[in-house]
């Protein structure tokens, strides 16, 4: 193996570890809703660091393969690949622990029923889902796989689009439960939000394996 | 380990003043590319460890030059000379293979340095052009002459016998300047692997090797040591401007 091959295969290995720890991150984050465990939503913000630090080296370890090796053609689109794809990553563990926050910020369980009537939990599986689908892709160079993700997240966008309504119904039956319901939207927002990120790591995906660009182009 | 060391090297060829005050320290088992414009000094600091420039009139040497911690011009405990060459093997620009057998130019530096068992000359060659990733292609035409390879394979050979004698420290002078590309690629991948065993220091005019051989990165100029960092620090962030400038083909 090659000496580039050897700093490629361990840049990979290190984008999976990425994978890992925020599908991970993201599952923390359900569970400690769903369950109110503020214990949990604490390792989460926690663990928010080790995301910040693998993304930092990854980024470095990219910069010092672009400079001593300059990689061309599918070693050069996978470079790039991961450089996009380890910053979407990032912002995934962002929305994980922006929503940890809001389990450690609430005084009391978010209300079951809202869970129920905004699908939260279904959203929850799909982001994840989506997740584990991305990294599958990536890890087995599989480009079928990534653009399977793009259907995947209308169904994000579908429930993010009825939520509102949806709310808005409870919250007129209880002005005392805004605050956790307005958490609850916040939280779908920010998962319609990592739809968007794992969809254009999909897109880094195909780039990297097609050199094709999906960017921008209705899919 | 440190392997190698330079306190205070001075060398002049009469009234020039080639090396200013070169201090500096390699680990074994480390890379390292000494790079910079010609006339920098890059090689006259690489040939300062196996003393060749002992052989050019008019050379004066001044400062500590150690080799495993001892000083190979002769102080103190120093280390003989041919105890040195056999400690340190060199290969140059172009490869210059002896006009004879692909065996004999690997056996050269053991029947020179005395050794007449035949076993122990036929492992040696047999390992030497294992680690130099040639034997697959010579073993069936050992005793053909060494000129009937291509030009890398012959660089390779020279690697070999250079590795024969079973050397601490690997000097290279532009190893690969003369070479196609896929030749070029086996020596760097070659030298990646035989750091495992030697410490091998470089010179190199082309700065993308430095970067895909190395692991520390001296850059040299008018004679001074500007820069001796990890070679990703060189390539990514030098702290001199003038490495800067150099290492992305502003000057030089």
């Amino acid at each position: 193996m090659s000496h580039l091959d050897t700093e490629l295969k361990r840049l990979k290995s290190e984008c999976i570890e990425m994978f890992d720890l925020v599908a991970s991150q993201l599952r923390k984050a359900q569970l400690a809703m769903v369950d109110f465990d503020k214990e949990l939503a604490h390792e989460v913000n926690f663990n928010e660091k080790r995301v910040n630090a693998l993304e930092l080296k990854i980024d470095k370890d990219c910069e010092n393969i672009f400079a001593l090796f300059n990689p061309v053609a599918i070693d050069l689109r996978f470079v790039l690949a991961v450089l996009k794809i380890n910053s979407n990553l990032e912002r995934v563990g962002d929305i994980a622990d922006g929503i940890a926050r809001y389990v450690i910020e609430a005084q009391a369980p978010f209300s079951a029923e809202l869970m129920e009537i905004t699908r939260l939990n279904e959203m929850f599986d799909q982001a994840i889902s989506m997740m584990n689908d991305t990294q599958l892709a990536f890890q087995n160079e599989n480009a079928k796989l990534a653009r399977g993700v793009f259907q995947k997240d209308e169904l994000l966008d579908q429930i993010n689009g009825a939520a509102n309504a949806a709310i808005e119904v409870v919250i007129r039956r209880n002005v005392d439960g805004i605050t956790p319901a307005l958490h609850i939207v916040s939280a779908i927002r920010k998962l319609e939000r990592t739809g968007d990120q794992t969809k254009n790591v999909a897109e880094e995906i195909i780039f990297y394996l097609e050199a094709k660009v999906l960017k921008h182009l209705e899919k | 380990m440190r392997m190698i060391e330079t306190k205070n090297v001075q060398l002049y060829y009469g009234d020039f003043h080639a090396l200013k005050d070169i201090s500096m320290q390699i680990e074994s088992n480390t890379v390292t590319a000494l790079i910079g414009p010609s006339g920098c000094g890059k090689s006259t600091y690489l040939r300062l460890f196996n003393r060749m420039n002992d052989l050019i009139d008019n050379v004066r040497i001044e400062g500590d030059v150690l080799v495993e911690g001892r000083d190979i011009y002769g102080k103190g405990l120093g280390m003989r000379i041919d105890e040195l060459r056999k400690k340190v093997g060199m290969v140059f620009q172009k490869p210059n293979p002896f006009p004879k057998s692909i065996f004999e130019n690997v056996a050269y530096g053991l029947r020179v340095n005395g050794i007449k068992n035949k076993d122990y000359i036929e492992e040696r060659v047999e390992t030497s052009l294992k680690q130099s990733a040639l034997w697959n292609e010579v073993k069936d035409k050992l005793n053909k002459s060494a000129f009937e390879l291509s030009g890398g394979q012959q660089q390779r050979l020279c690697i070999a016998r250079a590795l024969a004698n079973e050397p601490s420290v690997l000097l290279m002078d532009e190893p690969a300047s003369a070479l196609d590309p896929i030749s070029t690629a086996k020596i760097e991948e070659l030298i990646y692997e035989l750091k495992e065993k030697y410490t091998i220091i470089i010179v190199t005019h082309n700065m993308q090797q430095a970067g895909r051989v190395s692991d520390k990165t001296a850059f040299f100029y008018l004679g001074e040591l500007i820069e001796y960092d990890t070679t990703p620090h060189i390539f990514t962030n030098p702290t001199d401007s003038r490495t800067q400038a150099y290492v992305t083909g502003r000057f030089g």
